[in-house]
């Protein structure tokens, strides 16, 4: 058999942080299949003996975002029909979206600790648990836009006068916007759940982690409630420039800023470059960690 | 220091396996609680979080000819386990080089990624995913798989906690075997079943190394692995204390436990 027909592999120490990364990537590409079904699979056993399962990935931000509007209407001491309804949407969308951003990072941070009998018997890229994470909580993502959709088109019956855009081109920069929210939270996921190996309580503090992030991104309120220097706070927030982006398009029917889409792809190449180098370094130490 | 392609074009076409000098070290946390905050605590006392360093595999040579049977014997702690992951490329090797020629099936961890909510079907699905496989290739191996699993009629498509310990140690075991692996590493898995699936596991295990697979077991049952294995080795503190007919080699290591100190104090990895 000739060298080139014979299916070698050599393993060797790591002469740096990092191993080779195009090998590395093409397996991560190869077993792709393997994050996707792993996803699938997950979903199923979940939702197996729980018929409104599903549908719960849907109540659950509908019925909180209600109560956020609710709290909001309070501490504003009340607004018109058209203004809520308008705050409402805002507040829907907001929470549909952090949601998405959220569960990648929740679950993702799990995905190796929870993974364990799986990493101690097979060798395969380990960044593909927090994709397989990543994809199930896009999965969850998509049936939300539906939801919204059927909320503004049954509210602007009910409150004609309200201010919500109807049909605009603008909606176009959705799908662009998804792509800095996905790998902007697949990298913090990296991130997480390599700190969660090595910290188990990682993931419980992430859950008060990302609570107060959503205070502090414009969900419960809109961007343009900050003025001056005041609007940093929308860019130092990993979420905030794809949020703000997610807002004007849905909420006034306008194009992102410049500045929106530029910081959304800073801060999804920073967050994957971090999470990234943190994750692959250390992945080969995983199976004496876990 | 040779290339990696020159450890490629080095490697003799007789060999599935060559491990040259193999040291396998790792840092383990000792602290009882290995948590963000107990380390912030540690932090805020000037003390670093408390590790220690296991040298599990130390300074191993080994060629492992195409078709060969190898047992792997040794009290806990030997390395046996911790080898067998080296050699399946899940743990790095701290110095050495470990060259691989084949494609590798393990059983290194029992119930493998199993969900207990999930049908046998769907786990089976999930392995062969996770070893590698496409999902149509081992779409096409599921009822193969199943059948040689000797599940009760039905249980192929029922959730796997409703199985009992030895059926579902018998479907990790079916999925293992039946990827056509060059390679086919386990441990601690000829247990799975009753004789007469320990019979049949024999008979495919003996069937691949017709087709000149190789199989690496780790084992303590030394009857077993004198029935299989054409050589056996005896590993003791990561280190191959003796390499030969297996006969020879358990006899060695029954003698060792007899007449030396017991190692159930070491760690077990």
């Amino acid at each position: 058999m000739s060298v080139a027909q014979r299916k070698i592999q050599v393993f060797e120490p790591h002469r740096a942080s990092l191993p080779k990364l195009k090998p590395y990537l093409s397996e991560f590409w190869r077993r792709r299949e393997f994050a996707t079904e792993l996803s699938r699979f997950t979903d199923k056993a979940e939702y197996l003996e729980s018929k409104l399962g599903k549908v719960w990935l849907v109540l659950n931000p509908l019925f909180l975002a209600v109560i956020y509007f609710l709290l909001v209407s309070v501490i504003r001491g009340g607004s018109s029909k058209t203004n809520g309804f308008t705050t409402l949407c805002h507040i829907l969308i907001g929470l549909f979206t952090f949601y998405f951003a959220q569960n990648t990072i929740l679950a993702g941070a799990q995905s190796i600790t929870s993974g364990g009998r799986l990493i101690l018997n097979q060798a395969f890229p380990r960044s593909l648990l927090p994709l397989s994470s990543a994809l199930s909580a896009a999965r969850q993502f998509m049936p939300t836009i539906p939801v919204y959709i059927a909320v503004v088109v049954i509210g602007k019956f009910a409150f004609p006068d309200a201010n919500l855009p109807g049909l605009t081109w603008n909606y176009l920069f959705l799908p662009l916007l998804l792509i800095p929210l996905a790998v902007t939270s697949f990298g913090l996921a990296l991130l997480f759940a390599t700190m969660n190996v090595y910290f188990r309580d990682t993931s419980k503090l992430l859950t008060y982690i990302t609570r107060i992030w959503l205070y502090a991104s414009p969900v419960l309120w809109l961007p343009e409630m900050v003025h001056g220097w005041h609007r940093i706070i929308l860019y130092l927030n990993p979420l905030g420039p794809v949020l703000s982006a997610n807002s004007r398009i849905w909420i006034e029917g306008l194009a992102p800023t410049v500045a929106q889409l530029v910081a959304s792809a800073i801060w999804s190449v920073l967050a994957l470059l971090l999470g990234g180098y943190f994750f692959i370094s250390r992945e080969r130490d995983f199976a004496v960690r876990i | 220091m040779r290339s990696e392609s020159k450890a490629i074009t080095e490697m003799p076409s007789n060999l599935a396996i060559r491990i040259e000098d193999l040291s396998i070290r790792y840092k383990i946390n000792v602290e009882a609680k290995k948590t963000l905050k107990n380390a912030v605590m540690r932090a805020s006392k000037g003390q670093k979080i408390r590790t220690r360093t296991v040298e599990a595999v130390n300074h191993l040579n080994l060629d492992i000819p195409h078709g060969s049977v190898v047992g792997i014997v040794g009290a806990n702690g030997a390395g046996k386990s911790t080898l067998m992951r080296s050699i399946a490329g899940i743990l790095p090797p701290s110095e050495g080089r470990i060259t691989v020629d084949g494609k590798i099936s393990t059983l290194l961890a029992l119930g493998v990624g199993f969900n207990q909510a999930l049908s046998g079907r769907d786990n089976i699905i999930l392995g062969g995913l996770a070893a590698g496989m496409s999902r149509e290739e081992i779409e096409s191996k599921t009822d193969e798989i199943a059948a040689f699993a000797d599940l009760p009629e039905g249980f192929i498509d029922m959730p796997v906690r409703t199985y009992s310990s030895g059926m579902y140690g018998r479907v990790a075991f079916s999925v293992a075997v039946n990827m056509t692996p060059d390679i086919l590493l386990l441990d601690e898995a000829l247990s799975a079943g009753d004789a007469s699936f320990k019979e049949k596991s024999f008979n495919r295990m003996r069937e691949l190394c017709a087709q000149a697979r190789t199989i690496l077991i780790v084992s303590h049952a030394l009857a077993s692995i004198n029935e299989l294995c054409d050589t056996a080795i005896w590993m003791h503190k990561g280190k191959m204390v003796a390499n030969g007919k297996p006969e020879e080699i358990t006899e060695k290591y029954l003698k060792f436990l007899d007449v030396g100190a017991l190692p159930s104090s070491y760690e077990d990895l």
